[in-house]
């Protein structure tokens, strides 16, 4: 990746390569915005909303967003559920194995914040920012299919926004 | 066999070391000394006419004031049901294990030892079951468990 993101560095020398530039970014990130292929990873309640996003009636694939069992080939990881404290490390290795760039959206009460299990709870990780950087929390318990499709909309306004510079 | 006529067996049967607690409860429950507690359940296994071939579950307590050991069983084939429960003393508190009876008892028992910091002795494979692996941070369900990111309900 080290060759791409210096791209826009080599054209800017070379008349007109702003322009090069600009429009590489532009290309690149509007077809990385409109292909999100999404990590499954679901572990409580929310999965079922997830689940349901994913089916004919809200229809996840109408954005080029299609779920991969795989973290090799994942740019988002959707983290629905219930994030304990004996999960958060596997769900740090899958983020970490996933190819950059990649992101991450927090589905759901739990995983922004504990939700429920807040209070009186050893077991839930408090937000799941403490263990992974998110890019899009969408709140709710469960939050509906219409609130999901609103982040990935979010993140693919995100994702629009950025330069090849950008990618970490 | 029904309620009454099961009390009055486990209570004649076992006399003087097991005592019956007024619980309102549809099935009986029997409280025995911790020493006594292999022993009992050997015999309310290989009993004829109880034949309690299931435990059901174990659970700890810790009432605040000392830790209880509650073991619920069963007999599938003379649909009997009732629970016991051993009590001890915060300081050094163990039981023996039952796994010899009921091999199922493992699971629970490694619950009831990572939860509640209750030794069993004779266990064989004391490790952690539902808390991660490199957990230090104590007992999570003793009543004065604490930890830095455990955040009580507030009394409303
Ligand atoms: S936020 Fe609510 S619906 Fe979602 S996993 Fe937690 S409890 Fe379940």
């Amino acid at each position: 990746m080290g060759v791409i993101k210096k791209l826009p560095v080599y054209l800017e020398h070379f008349p007109g390569g702003g322009i090069v530039a600009t429009s590489l970014d532009y290309v690149l990130s509007q077809s990385q915005a409109s292909s999100i292929w999404y990590l499954l990873f679901g572990t409580a309640c929310c999965a079922i909303e997830l689940m349901a996003t994913g089916a004919s009636r809200y229809d996840f694939d109408r954005f080029g967003m299609i779920f991969r069992a795989s973290p090799r080939q994942a740019d988002l990881i959707i983290a629905a559920g219930t994030i304990t404290k004996k999960m958060a490390p596997r769900l740090r290795l899958l983020y970490d194995q996933m190819a950059q760039p990649r992101y991450v959206i927090a589905m759901g009460g739990c995983t922004v914040k504990g939700g429920p299990f807040y209070y009186d709870s050893y077991a839930v990780e408090k937000g799941i920012d403490h263990i992974v950087p998110v890019d899009v929390y969408i709140p709710g318990c469960p939050p509906r299919p219409e609130s999901l499709l609103e982040g990935c909309l979010t993140l693919q306004k995100k994702i629009k926004k950025q330069k090849i510079g950008d990618w970490s | 066999m029904d309620k009454a006529a099961l009390t009055k067996y486990i209570l004649d049967k076992f006399a003087g070391k097991v005592e019956l607690l007024e619980t309102g409860k549809v099935e009986p429950v029997f409280k025995l000394e911790n020493e006594f507690l292999l022993e009992f359940c050997k015999s309310i296994n290989s009993d004829e006419t109880l034949h309690i071939d299931f435990l059901c579950n174990i659970a700890g307590v810790d009432t605040g004031e000392r830790f209880e050991v509650v073991y619920s069983v069963a007999s599938v084939k003379n649909k009997i049901r009732f629970d016991f429960k051993v009590v001890m003393a915060y300081e050094n508190a163990e039981v023996e294990s039952v796994q010899s009876i009921w091999p199922g008892a493992n699971w629970h028992e490694r619950e009831v030892w990572e939860l509640y910091g209750i030794n069993i002795r004779n266990h064989g494979n004391l490790t952690r079951f539902l808390l991660p692996d490199n957990w230090d941070q104590g007992y999570p369900m003793r009543k004065n468990w604490d930890a830095p990111d455990f955040v009580r309900m507030p009394e409303s």
